[in-house]
């Protein structure tokens, strides 16, 4: 009786939790089994980047290398659960599509895809104090971004030629 | 493992762990360079599902009052909604695997689905042929969907591709659109179904006067004779006692 009593607890525990989990990846949709491993990690509080892999990145990121710099924050960051590693990736974008003239919308985009994503990993306010970064914030970052994107009066604006990047 | 631990294991661990392992698997998809995502059931296969288990119901190859019932202590109960559930939500997830995503190849095989389920119910099998008739249509639509389906669709073409259109004698496909998956989703759907029909098969049955439901659907087993307080031998009634 005691037995049985103590399988159906168990059975009860184990089947919650594995429901939990169900929804879990239904609601965040995981795009790899990395980013499912990273996802539970970091629901437990487990979850630690490559600092190795983002040393790299920060090197490379300093040296104006962004696609090298980006696979490196990549690596760093299987799971896209670190928001600052996820902050770089985003202004890797911002940097690599910067022009005076125009900029490079498709850049761009992924830049707030990715500043997107790093605010909602994030449980509070994404902020990183690093002096080479003209901005420290990912809502500043990702106002900038919007405003790369947006067509108006002032992109005609010839002073906009002297404008540096951040 | 006494008979009581052993039918508390299979409530309360096996059925309920089968079932939510089919729920996950079956909104798998995989395409090529996407990587995977989890598609949500849509609402014609919660219906799907419904009229499945109201089948599986009606052929005794599952006996709710086996699961939950008034007698039944509130543990032995949340077992059973937990397998129910699980149950629903597997059907569900089965009929989203087995059906293309969207476009009119989706309305064709979901009206399909919903007359064959019509037909079952009219034809009032017992617990082995529904059983049987579970098998078939899943290996069918199986091989419809991840097989003849995707080859058809196949970008790269492929010798399936090449003896089908032969055989077709030349037909197209015009402007059907259906998005071919990765060969991983086809392993995925075949363990998937495999896994809901072993679920299913483990279900609690309903028994008449201690014997398995097998050719007694409702209306020809004896007046009073559905108790399964009269179950003996093997039967599993679920109780801790």
């Amino acid at each position: 009786m005691g037995n049985a009593r103590l399988i159906r607890l168990g059975g009860a525990v184990t089947t919650g939790l594995y429901a939990a989990f169900i929804v879990w990846v239904y609601v965040n949709q995981p795009r790899t089994m990395a980013q499912v491993a990273g996802g539970v990690a970091s629901t437990v509080g487990a979850y630690r980047i490559d600092q190795a892999s983002f040393a790299q990145g920060i090197s490379a990121f300093r040296g104006d290398r962004f696609p090298e710099a980006r696979a490196a924050f990549e690596r760093a960051d299987p799971a896209e659960h670190d928001p600052r590693t996820q902050f770089y990736i985003a202004y890797s974008y911002y940097r690599q599509g910067f022009g005076r003239v125009y900029n490079d919308d498709a850049l761009f985009r992924q830049g707030l895809d990715v500043v997107n994503r790093a605010l909602a990993v994030s449980s509070s306010h994404v902020v990183v104090d690093d002096p080479n970064l003209g901005m420290h914030s990912a809502a500043e970052l990702k106002a900038e971004l919007e405003r790369g994107l947006a067509t108006e009066l002032d992109d005609l604006n010839p002073l906009r030629l002297l404008r540096a990047r951040k | 493992m006494r008979p009581a631990q052993s039918a508390a294991a299979r409530e309360a661990f096996t059925l309920p762990l089968i079932f939510l392992t089919v729920t996950l698997l079956g909104g798998f998809r995989s395409t090529v360079g996407e990587g995977m995502r989890f598609l949500p059931p849509p609402l014609i296969a919660l219906i799907l599902a419904t009229l499945l288990i109201g089948l599986l119901v009606r052929a005794g190859a599952l006996a709710p009052e086996r699961l939950m019932r008034s007698d039944r202590s509130p543990l032995e109960n949340g077992s059973g909604v937990f397998v129910l559930a699980g149950l629903f939500g597997a059907s569900a997830q089965v009929f989203n695997l087995m059906t293309p995503e969207a476009g009119l190849l989706h309305f064709i095989v979901t009206t399909f689905l919903i007359l064959l389920m019509w037909n079952t119910w009219a034809a009032r099998p017992d617990r082995p042929r529904l059983l049987r008739s579970l098998a078939v249509l899943f290996g069918g639509t199986f091989v419809l969907k991840y097989v003849v389906l995707a080859s058809l669709y196949d970008p790269q073409g492929g010798l399936t591709k090449r003896v089908l259109t032969t055989l077709l004698e030349g037909v197209t496909l015009g402007g059907l659109q259906y998005e071919p998956p990765a060969a991983m989703t086809g392993y995925i759907a075949f363990f998937t179904l495999a896994l809901y029909l072993i679920g299913v098969t483990l279900l609690p049955q309903a028994m008449w006067g201690g014997r398995a439901a097998v050719n007694a659907p409702d209306d020809l087993a004896p007046r009073g004779t559905r108790s399964i307080r009269s179950v003996e031998g093997e039967a599993w009634d679920g109780r801790d006692g």
